[in-house]
């Protein structure tokens, strides 16, 4: 919300500096986000005359002026050929720094001193609209009638200062000048002055409202619709204090009805519209829901198709507005314009955010509409238009006024509790204070007891209750009342136990665990391009991906049902950018559904993904790795040979919890190494962190060890290729029965020698007895009895 | 025999001063062998009188131990300098790179997840998820903002259908935590969020820690000591934090929280543009519609809540620019949080 300083002293009598007013009004809440000069590139421009013009000796181009400048008389070139004797003309003296970067210093061009330079319209910022003759293509011409030597700023009014100040939601009532004026005024303790409402009417005149117009309103989004007539309207360029406030806070001057009408926007707050009279069709103004197949042609030479949702001003034959959003270019005021209508009205909150949002039409009366404008509103400024109309004597105000109101809105009484208000805010807020700060903002206030009423005036909605109350009192006494205290944490209240997330607890561990395996954390965009279901072949109900229905772009449009994909894509940049040796990890959720599109909330699922790129890495390191984490839970579980269309099938694995898989891991897919540009020996593990919460609390029963030592003994044997590794330590182990300590495969061998499809398995075997240290003679024995069963059932020889 | 004998002591440790170890083994042999000097000299003792063999008799063991205590130590000597050669010998450079330690880095983002989570259970708080695919329902509506109310203006929200939409603020987990637990309580979600913006300071994906108490005489005062307290443990004792007044449907009275540059502690650097303090996060007492709309009894229980972004959190903590860094995945950029000096 943009508005002035001088606007502001229309309302209030204030002599603060426009930065005293912006750290206060920061301060409350009104979080003033720049203030700008006008005339900072100003200064040094004064309104001067050309007394006389002579031809350069030197340069064909360039005339020599003699400029009276009110204190004296100097000399300036120019090149413009639009100057003449007797024009009135800025002038930029040396010392001046204009808009455009130019600075002004004496010269001297071809032997001929300078001592400044006449400026364009564009020069000192305005263009055609605000200043007649400032769009023209050289020198702006002033009026003759200007003050010789008065600086350009008093001039041209460009002498305000712009606050640009941040209204929040629930502070519609300050999206206007008197609204804040309100808020600056209760910011230093002044009185508020009273608003000019008068305005002239023709009292012989026999003519009423009624003769030009009738106003019919057939929907419930229309609370309150008022009309007036002006006749004799002339349609013609605004004084320029109208211009001014308006250009300063960045609307376009038009002409008399609609410069009025805006500058009612501005100051308070209220939509208006000014209407051709003549093309309101049967002398009808309709407020209704537009039909299906209606159609406007609006001001921002836009066609829009209507349908019933959107609410329409219409006259008798079609719609002329979209109410509080934007005009049709049929109805509106243009040169020839004799008689307006003018319409001051407040419409439903939802209705215009619907249709605005529809059509993708947002001006400033629809903004307003949006956010809420009181219903009180509708009459002040209504009120207050007519008194510019008067003012600017551009129009007759016709006798009586249209005014269609659903609901009265007025001073509403609600009863709040001092300590209440006190034991919100924590701190003791002395009770005067409490009763000057609501007073100085309009509220009303009688103190019974604890109990004190408050009358709320009508544009305060947002005033409710207590905490609301505590809020204005808080707001404007200070809230570096709490920089001071000193209050011990949670002094009134009762001990709470923290506890940590279980599953989060456990994640952390698998975090902790992985960053000491070498691996470093991603976080990924949970958004993904959709076609990651094909890069990594899913087919299972990971195909189902929940789509945003209004995307940034459609490279995060989806949600993601695998973290492979982000790992995948992750491996990929950063080998992009030359990092080699990559392990990374993520712990992040999928998104799952069986429907689509969504109708209750899909499944999200904590998964904890790794992915490694790295020379030597293969199979058995993920494996071990994996295996760590696992040790971390109390998981008892087996793997298979995995089914994820995306790894590799030969080298991968599917962990198993009896039936339900919780992970898998392995080589990546060659194709799908290839869709994401990578190299072959990407290595991939995922975990099924929220199966996993169920075993994440692992008991440990520790056994007694024997006191004799282990005898360890190596045993070779050949077996056919396909005899697993697990199929040889089970036999191994049960052929041990008691002596078993441990086995471990240590080398596997293949070659010509030992045969087509067959392997050489090497294991170390420990043996230990808990009663006695064991003979050579007992360990021969046990190993005959290993090989003995390896050869029965698996036909292994000894190598 | 005595001048025979300190004739001896005095040749043999003179040939043993200078002997190398081969010199001294070959010594020892001469001395102590089966031949050995010492060894005849005890041999030669049958030709001495007996009168004087006692004495003769001491002398020799004197003699015999005096010279097997300085082989003993020469022995030592020789063992010392040997050991002090090949000591010399195996030293390494040791500013060689270490070998096989792969240790990788948490993200910064979680890495305060863990930090703020930490210190506020100590703080009584227990951490709770919610889902970030979340209902129009829980994200606005229990949160006092009604649909096509104003407020969610401040939003861009992610929307899937009408009803379902990316959670905009994890503010979402406030109902459904309300809706199932007795006060007192407090709890913290930390999580992802999502809002259709994207650039230097927002990323379409982020994260924020909320947080909700809800007791008897729960004030804004309780706000201010609690936040203090977490700030001053997150980014150090000297830290402060003031409020500004704001607006959230969800808080009543709402507050902004700036904190004090944990850059420049306050004086003005340009990570603050020079103002020493960082707007960091939303909060206030929970507006009493919020707690009956999830049943709770705002006549006996009051409530505050706060919101924070995670990411710029730890973008504080750890001096990072860019917010779009924290999604980019890069190692070299994610090695930093080892803290290695290069």
């Amino acid at each position: 919300m943009k508005i002035t300083y001088n606007w502001l002293k229309d309302f209030v009598n204030i002599t603060a500096t426009p930065e005293q007013i912006a750290q206060k009004l920061t301060a409350s809440g009104f979080e003033v986000e720049e203030i700008v000069y006008q005339n900072k590139y100003l200064h040094d421009v004064v309104v001067g005359k050309i007394l006389k013009i002579e031809k350069h000796p030197q340069a064909d181009r360039l005339v020599v002026c003699q400029v009276d400048i009110g204190e004296k008389i100097v000399q300036i070139l120019t090149a413009a050929t639009n100057v003449f004797e007797g024009a009135v003309i800025p002038v930029s003296l040396p010392g001046a720094s204009l808009i455009n970067g130019v600075n002004i210093s004496p010269t001297k061009m071809r032997g001929v001193e300078s001592y400044g330079m006449f400026c364009s319209g564009e020069e000192l910022g305005i263009d055609e609209n605000y200043f007649e003759g400032a769009g023209v293509n050289g020198i702006l011409i002033l009026p003759s009638d200007m003050k010789v030597g008065e600086p350009i700023e008093k001039a041209l009014m460009l002498d305000d200062v712009v606050f640009d100040v941040g209204v929040t939601p629930n502070r519609a009532d300050c999206l206007s000048v008197i609204g804040l004026a309100r808020e600056v005024c209760a910011l230093f303790g002044l009185e508020m002055k009273k608003l000019n409402l008068s305005y002239d009417i023709d009292v012989y005149a026999k003519d009423t409202v009624r003769d030009y117009v009738n106003v019919e309103v057939q929907t419930p989004n229309c609370q309150r619709y008022m009309a007036c007539a002006v006749t004799d309207v002339k349609v013609e360029r605004s004084p320029l204090w109208m211009r001014a406030r308006l250009n300063a806070v960045g609307i376009k001057p038009i002409n008399t009805m609609v410069d009025i009408t805006n500058y009612v926007l501005i100051e308070i707050g209220q939509p208006m519209h000014a209407f051709d009279q003549e093309n309101i069709k049967g002398n009808k103004i309709i407020v209704r829901q537009a039909k299906i197949g209606e159609k406007i042609d609006a001001l921002n030479h836009n066609s829009y198709n209507l349908d019933e949702s959107i609410m329409v001003i219409a006259n008798e034959n079609e719609p002329m507005v979209i109410a509080g959003v934007i005009g049709g270019t049929d109805c509106s005021i243009n040169d020839n314009t004799k008689i307006s209508i003018l319409e001051s009205a407040v419409f439903d909150v939802k209705n215009i955010r619907t249709t605005s949002r529809k059509i993708g039409v947002n001006t400033d009366s629809s903004a307003r509409y949006a956010k809420g404008v009181n219903i009180a509103n509708a009459k002040l400024g209504m009120e207050r238009a007519l008194h510019l109309v008067s003012k600017l004597k551009c129009g007759k105000v016709v006798r009586g006024s249209i005014d269609i109101a659903q609901e009265k809105n007025d001073y509403r009484d609600i009863v709040v509790s001092v300590k209440l208000i006190n034991d919100i805010l924590g701190v003791e807020i002395p009770t005067k204070d409490m009763l000057r700060i609501l007073n100085d903002l309009g509220i009303e206030t009688k103190l019974y007891g604890d109990k004190m009423q408050c009358r709320i005036p009508p544009y305060r909605i947002d005033l409710e209750n207590d905490y609301d109350i505590a809020e204005e009192v808080i707001r404007l006494y200070g809230y570096d009342v709490y920089d001071k205290i000193d209050y011990t944490l949670f002094e009134n209240s009762k001990v709470t136990e923290g506890h940590h997330h279980p599953r989060l607890a456990m994640e952390r561990k698998f975090r902790n665990a992985l960053v000491e395996h070498g691996f470093y954390e991603n976080i990924s965009y949970t958004l993904v391009n959709p076609s990651f279901v094909q890069k990594l072949r899913l087919e299972d109900i990971r195909q189902n991906v929940i789509r945003i229905a209004n995307p940034i772009t459609e490279d995060i449009s989806v949600m993601r049902t695998s973290l492979a994909h982000s790992m995948l894509s992750n491996i990929e940049s950063n080998l992009r950018v030359g990092n080699k040796e990559i392990r990374i990890f993520e712990c992040g959720r999928v998104y799952l559904t069986d429907e689509l599109p969504l109708k209750q909330l899909p499944t999200e699922k904590n998964m904890i993904a790794l992915a490694v790129y790295e020379s030597g890495f293969d199979f058995y390191h993920l494996k071990g790795i994996v295996e760590d984490l696992l040790l971390k839970t109390g998981l008892d579980y087996h793997i298979i040979r995995s089914s994820e269309p995306f790894l590799h099938p030969g080298v991968s694995a599917d962990i198993m919890d009896g039936n339900t898989k919780v992970g898998s891991f392995g080589k990546i897919h060659p194709q799908v190494a290839k869709n994401y540009d990578l190299p072959k020996d990407i290595y991939y593990a995922e975990l099924d962190d929220d199966y996993l919460l169920k075993y994440s609390e692992k008991k440990i029963t520790m056994k007694s060890i024997s006191k004799y030592p282990i005898v360890e003994r190596d045993l070779a044997v050949v077996v056919d290729s396909q005899i697993t590794n697990e199929d040889l330590m089970k036999s191994i182990k049960s052929a041990c029965g008691n002596l078993y300590y441990d086995a471990k495969l240590f080398d596997v061998y293949r070659s010509d020698a030992i045969g087509e499809n067959k392997k050489s398995m090497a294991y170390n075997i420990k043996l230990s007895d808990m009663n006695k240290t064991l003979t050579d003679e007992e360990v021969s024995k046990v190993i005959n009895k290993v090989l003995k069963t390896l050869s029965y059932k698996f036909g292994a020889t000894l190598r | 025999m005595k001048e025979q004998l300190i004739k001896l002591e005095q040749e043999v440790l003179q040939e043993l001063e200078k002997a190398s170890r081969k010199e001294l083994n070959e010594l020892r042999v001469k001395v102590f062998g089966k031949n050995g000097l010492i060894t005849n000299l005890s041999k030669g003792m049958r030709d001495v009188p007996s009168e004087n063999r006692k004495e003769i008799g001491q002398l020799i063991n004197q003699t015999r131990s005096l010279l097997e205590e300085a082989f003993a130590k020469k022995e030592q000597e020789i063992e010392n300098a040997e050991l002090e050669k090949s000591l010399e010998s195996e030293k390494i450079d040791i500013t060689e790179p270490s070998k096989d330690i792969k240790i990788g880095a948490l993200h910064p983002t979680s890495d305060i997840i863990d930090k703020l989570t930490d210190i506020c259970v100590d703080m009584g708080f227990s951490v709770v998820e919610g889902p970030e695919i979340e209902t129009d329902y829980y994200n606005f509506e229990a949160m006092n903002i009604p649909k096509n109310h104003p407020s969610r203006d401040m939003q861009d929200t992610f929307f899937i259908t009408d009803e379902i939409l990316l959670r905009s603020q994890t503010s979402a987990v406030q109902a459904r935590e309300m809706e199932v637990r007795k006060p007192p309580f407090k709890i913290v979600c930390p999580g992802k969020t999502y809002r259709n913006d994207s650039d230097a300071t927002h990323s379409p994906v982020f994260h924020q820690l909320e947080g909700l108490v809800v007791d008897e005489n729960i004030s804004m005062a309780d706000l201010k000591a609690m936040l203090s307290t977490l700030m001053k443990r997150l980014y150090g004792e000297d830290t402060y934090i003031r409020f500004r007044p704001s607006f959230f449907p969800f808080t009543e009275p709402s507050i902004e929280v700036d904190l004090s540059c944990p850059t420049c502690h306050g004086k003005g650097c340009n990570i603050c543009k020079g103002t020493g303090m960082l707007e960091l996060l939303g909060a206030g007492v929970v507006n009493p519609k919020v707690l009956e709309m999830s049943g709770i009894d705002s006549k006996k229980y009051r409530g505050f809540a706060f919101g924070f972004g995670l990411d710029r959190a730890g973008m504080l903590l750890n001096g990072i620019s860019n917010i779009r860094s924290l999604f980019k995945n890069d190692i070299r950029f994610l090695q930093q949080m080892k803290g290695e000096k290069k």
